[in-house]
């Protein structure tokens, strides 16, 4: 029982564990940790590998002398090694109610508290710090932000998750706000939620008009605003990673009947929408169909990495799926194909 | 109100669902919380409205529709008071449907006969397995079904009486029988030795005079009666049915004073049952379906009042069709007597043949004298030809052979005549017969053993012996007699105008005849002495009528001819036996009675809807007899051999003869009367009998259907049409 009680143990269980005993959260580019790590640096530092020769400076280390080159150039060679720094990994969930959906296994707060505590701790694993900010119930969770190398920032990360209940709205706006202002140059930037919904708050009220189209293009806006969010987080030389969480029903809607259903908005903001499962299918399928790929196309011309992972699927392979996003690997195989099966995840 | 299937009352449960499916039902669908609710649009942008109620008017029709149809099923019924008892073992049941025309009367919409019909139908579903049935209808001409095992007897039952009820020609009509009547002809069903079931008849009547009122309390033989009133229970007052207005009687007389063509109808409108105040009615008179007056009369309740028209006739005929009917009486719930029919004739003349047995020289003496006198001095005068025969030339012209002398007499008058010669008799007592009045008057010329032996047939009663007043023991002190009060109640003095003016008290009479006494003979005494003995004596005999007057019509034997009341005496007595009031001007016939003619020749009878109907006699030398007689209104009928007779005028008149089918008046009696309790000895059960109402809630539902069947297009209608606009 104490199994259960434990929150680490509860996210991260030990097989999942198991699957990620030998992995390393690699970056394919280098960072500008403070301290030293496992990461290729931006700068040339005390290292193992080679990176250069320069001439030698009055002030740098005699022992940095490369004295079989200084032979072969008749002069002082110091010889520059890559850098191995640290990397700081911070983590912006989504805690609003979107992210309560699904039963079991599949609930997606769980699957992004699993993510959430494998990433942090692989990250630990090597070092590197990690910071967390959650924003639900329409406030900023910035506590956790600071990043931290320690080890029980592992336990505190996974208390955050099992202690929270996602709900209300996630206010993207103050929320990227706080974790830019307090980012560490270069860091890891990982935001993880649905991405379906993030009309913040400030577009709360009268925005539910009448009409429709209307609706839509306020939609619109909220998704141009938060890209445009996390572009600049980019653009300030982080790397971010969007990990879009979704939980089958949300890919497939398996209502395909007459019977009415009273669909509600975990995020209280939307009227509740009455209607048949069939009825309202096929034009669901279409506008989410739409909404995926104009993320994929804005992420990518964002230059951020979108991973998208289902929260039914293995987390173990979901995981090394995005370390392999991470360090490099191709896009292809988990670009988003359109419709309701193509979301399954992509490492096969 | 009370219900057949209460428990199907738990359907009005059911009214619920609609209510519930339109709103309980909306409100509880599959409720998810969904993220991606921004990419979920509903097909109709209405579907979150449809919790309220979008169509008040179709939900409330069809919440209306529901309900009666629950209704409908649960057989609403009123009237459980009526409740039938029926023996519970197996028995012979021998039902008795009341045909008389009072079942016609409508009460709250239906006419007793619908009523009869369902009781008949619960009393078939009540018998027990086992029973016999059988089917009588108190009409002579209606179906009957002999016992029979009840499984295919009551649909023989119930197709005979719906069969009988549907039949325009041999369906219901005046002129049944009283239940009374057609009892024999239901007790006889059961037939001798039917073994130790128990013999039940079941009378379904309605509770009047006719029917379950003249059924007696018992009835011989080992059968049970179980009254079955159409209203009301069997052993409570029958309910007051709603009241109607009828003609009673009517009748005319020519009115020579105004015109010698005038005519005065008169009719008797009488109002039957009614609760209070006054009931203005307005009759009209018809002649040849061309309306000539119209009166009007107030009635209060259970009251008659007389209604009156003159009319002055035009043209040759002899018969005119007169009809009396009342008018704005639409809604009368028993119309059968609504109208009446008379033959009116412009030719109303009495003749009365006196055959004089003692004449004198002194008109005083003379033994008509008083008689002749008094006509000439009554209401009549104008319309009596009199003429007189001496004893010895009335029976040479009757054996002359030719014209027969009494051919055209209506009153025959053998004042103190010696005994007619017997070969002549015959021929006197066929006129009287055929409608000839005869009046005798006794005298000293009278022998009892003569006219005992001759005129045996017509007499009241026959004759003892003439004695003297006072000669009885113990009465010698007293040499003459005086006269009782008249009997007003008969004929004689009830239809005189004024009846006080009968005036006979002072009368002395010092001889008398006296009279044997014979029960058989139907005589009704219309005068008698103060001892008792009868002074005038009648007796109707075939379609004509005799009197005996026991003393003499002059002074001989006593001062009768003296007092103030001999006119009125004489003018009584001539007119009822001459039947004016009814005789040439045709006679009056019940529905459903046979007209038998006075000529055993061929006739061809001419009925009111103008149908010609041959008749023929049955045999050489009787009459022929109608039977066709269920049409109330006017029949002619005509010799067919006027040729053959030879005939001049007065034989092709004679050859006509006119008569009018009528409605007996008692049968539109529906003055409550209570039939015998049924005793019921040994197991019974009861069955109530409910009047049902599901039938008007299923047409009711109907309508709704209809209603929302049309609410329904309308909308379709305008849905559609909305698109194109």
């Amino acid at each position: 029982m104490s199994v259960e009680t434990d929150p680490v143990e509860q996210l991260l269980p030990a097989s999942l564990r198991a699957a990620l005993a030998r992995r390393e959260l690699l970056l394919r580019r280098p960072v500008a940790g403070a301290r030293h790590g496992v990461h290729r640096s931006l700068r040339p530092g005390v290292g193992r590998d080679f990176r250069d020769y320069r001439a030698y400076v009055p002030g740098d280390d005699p022992r940095r002398l490369d004295w079989r080159a200084a032979a072969r150039s008749q002069r002082l060679v110091v010889r520059q090694t890559e850098s191995q720094e640290e990397l700081t990994l911070t983590l912006i969930v989504d805690g609003s109610g979107g992210m309560s959906y699904g039963e079991g296994t599949t609930n997606k707060w769980g699957r992004a508290g699993t993510l959430a505590t494998a990433l942090t701790s692989l990250a630990l694993r090597q070092g590197d710090g990690v910071g967390l900010v959650i924003g639900g119930q329409g406030e900023v969770d910035g506590q956790l932000l600071e990043a931290a190398a320690r080890r029980d920032r592992l336990r505190t990360v996974a208390e955050r998750f099992v202690s929270r209940e996602p709900g209300g709205d996630c206010p993207w706006q103050p929320l990227l706000a706080t974790a830019a202002a307090r980012l560490r140059p270069r860091s890891l930037v990982m935001v993880i939620s649905d991405f379906l919904d993030p009309g913040g708050l400030e577009l709360s009220g009268e925005r539910f008009g009448e009409d429709e189209g209307e609706d839509d293009g306020e939609d619109r806006r909220a998704d141009e605003a938060l890209l445009r969010d996390l572009g600049l987080l980019r653009a300030a030389g982080h790397d971010v990673v969007l990990i879009q969480l979704l939980h089958r029903d949300e890919l497939d809607f398996p209502w395909d009947q007459p019977r009415v259903l009273q669909l509600e908005d975990p995020r209280v903001r939307r009227p509740v929408v009455e209607g048949s499962g069939a009825g309202m299918r096929d034009d669901y399928l279409a506008r989410l169909d739409a909404h995926l790929r104009w993320l994929e196309q804005g992420c990518e011309r964002g230059g951020m990495l979108l991973v998208r992972s289902v929260s039914d699927d293995e987390p173990a392979g979901q995981l090394l799926d995005l370390l392999a996003r991470l360090a490099g690997a191709p896009v292809d195989a988990v670009m988003h194909e359109g419709g309701g099966e193509s979301g399954r995840g992509s490492r096969r | 109100m009370s219900f057949l299937a209460p428990l199907a009352l738990l359907g009005l449960l059911g009214l619920g669902l609609p209510v519930l499916a339109h709103l309980l039902g909306r409100e509880r669908p599959q409720t998810i919380r969904f993220a991606a609710l921004r990419f979920v649009r509903p097909r109709e942008p209405v579907v979150t409205q449809r919790r309220a109620i979008r169509d008040w008017p179709l939900f409330v029709i069809r919440l209306l529709l529901l309900l009666l149809l629950v209704l409908v099923l649960a057989r609403p019924v009123v009237g459980s008071e009526a409740a039938v008892a029926v023996v519970a073992e197996p028995h012979d049941a021998v039902i008795l449907l009341d045909g008389s025309a009072s079942m016609e009367l409508r009460v709250e919409g239906r006419s007793d006969r619908e009523r009869a019909r369902e009781r008949l139908e619960v009393l078939l579903d009540a018998l027990p397995a086992g029973s016999r049935v059988g089917l009588v209808i108190s009409d002579p001409e209606a179906p009957e079904v002999s016992l029979r095992e009840l499984a295919d007897g009551a649909g023989q039952l119930r197709a005979a009486v719906d069969g009988w009820m549907e039949s325009d020609e041999r369906g219901p009509r005046p002129g049944g029988w009283s239940l009374a009547e057609a009892l024999p002809r239901a007790t006889a069903m059961f037939g001798a030795g039917s073994g130790a079931r128990p013999r039940v008849l079941y009378a379904i009547a309605d509770p009047t005079e006719r029917g379950l009122g003249s059924l007696p309390p018992v009835v011989d033989g080992s059968v049970t009666v179980i009254p079955v009133p159409t209203r009301g229970r069997p052993d409570d007052e029958p309910p007051t049915p709603p009241e109607h207005v009828g003609i009673r009687e009517i009748g005319w007389e020519p009115a020579p004073e105004l015109d010698p063509r005038a005519v005065r109808v008169r009719a008797l409108i009488r109002r039957h049952g009614g609760e209070r105040g006054t009931l203005g009615v307005e009759a009209v008179l018809e002649l040849d379906d061309e309306e000539i007056g119209r009166t009007r009369v107030e009635l209060e309740p259970e009251s008659e009042a007389q209604v009156e028209f003159t009319h002055t006739l035009t043209g040759e005929r002899e018969g005119v069709r007169a009809q009396v009917r009342l008018v704005g009486r639409d809604d009368d719930p028993l119309p059968i007597d609504d109208r009446r029919h008379v033959w009116l004739a412009v030719s109303d003349a009495v003749e009365i043949l006196v055959v004089n047995g003692d004449p004198s020289e002194t008109r005083v003496n003379d033994e008509i004298f008083f008689l002749s006198t008094a006509l000439a001095n009554s209401d009549l005068g104008d319309r009596l030809t009199v003429r007189g025969l001496a004893p010895d030339q009335l029976e040479q012209r009757l054996r002359e052979s030719g014209e027969d002398p009494l051919a055209s007499v209506d009153l025959l008058v053998l004042a103190n005549v010696r005994a007619l010669d017997p070969a002549l008799v015959p021929r006197l007592a066929a006129r009287v017969r055929a409608g000839m009045g005869l009046w005798i008057t006794v005298g000293d010329r009278v022998a009892a053993a003569d006219y005992n032996g001759r005129y045996g047939e017509l007499l009241p009663l026959l004759l003892r012996e003439a004695v003297y007043a006072g000669t009885a023991p113990g009465r010698t002190e007293a040499r003459s007699e005086g006269v009782a009060p008249a009997i007003l109640s008969h004929p004689i003095f009830s239809s005189a105008p004024n009846r006080g003016d009968i005036d006979l008290d002072a009368t002395r009479t010092r001889r008398m005849f006296l009279l044997e006494p014979d029960p058989r003979r139907g005589a009704d005494i219309a005068l008698a002495f103060s001892s008792g003995a009868p002074a005038l004596i009648t007796r109707e005999l075939g379609r004509g009528r005799v009197a005996l007057l026991t003393t003499t019509i002059d002074r001989d034997w006593g001062d009768l001819p003296l007092r103030p009341g001999f006119v009125p005496l004489v003018t009584g007595t001539v007119q009822w036996l001459a039947g004016v009031g009814r005789g040439g001007k045709g006679s009056v016939v019940g529905v459903g009675e046979g007209k038998t003619f006075e000529r055993a020749v061929p006739y061809t009878v001419t009925t009111p809807s103008g149908e010609a109907v041959p008749v023929t006699p049955p045999d050489d030398g009787e009459a022929a007899v109608f039977m066709a007689t269920d049409e109330v209104g006017h029949y002619l009928a005509e010799a067919g051999d006027r040729g053959s007779d030879g005939g001049d005028g007065d034989e092709r008149a004679a050859s006509f003869e006119r008569f009018v089918v009528a409605v007996d008046a008692r049968e539109s009696e529906t003055l409550p009367t209570p039939g015998p309790s049924a005793e019921l000895s040994g197991e019974s059960g009861t069955v109530t009998i409910y009047e049902p109402r599901w039938r008007e809630l299923a047409l009711l539902a109907l309508l709704f259907l209809a209603i929302e069947s049309a609410i329904r297009g309308w909308k379709g209608w305008q849905g559609r049409r909305r698109p194109i606009q």
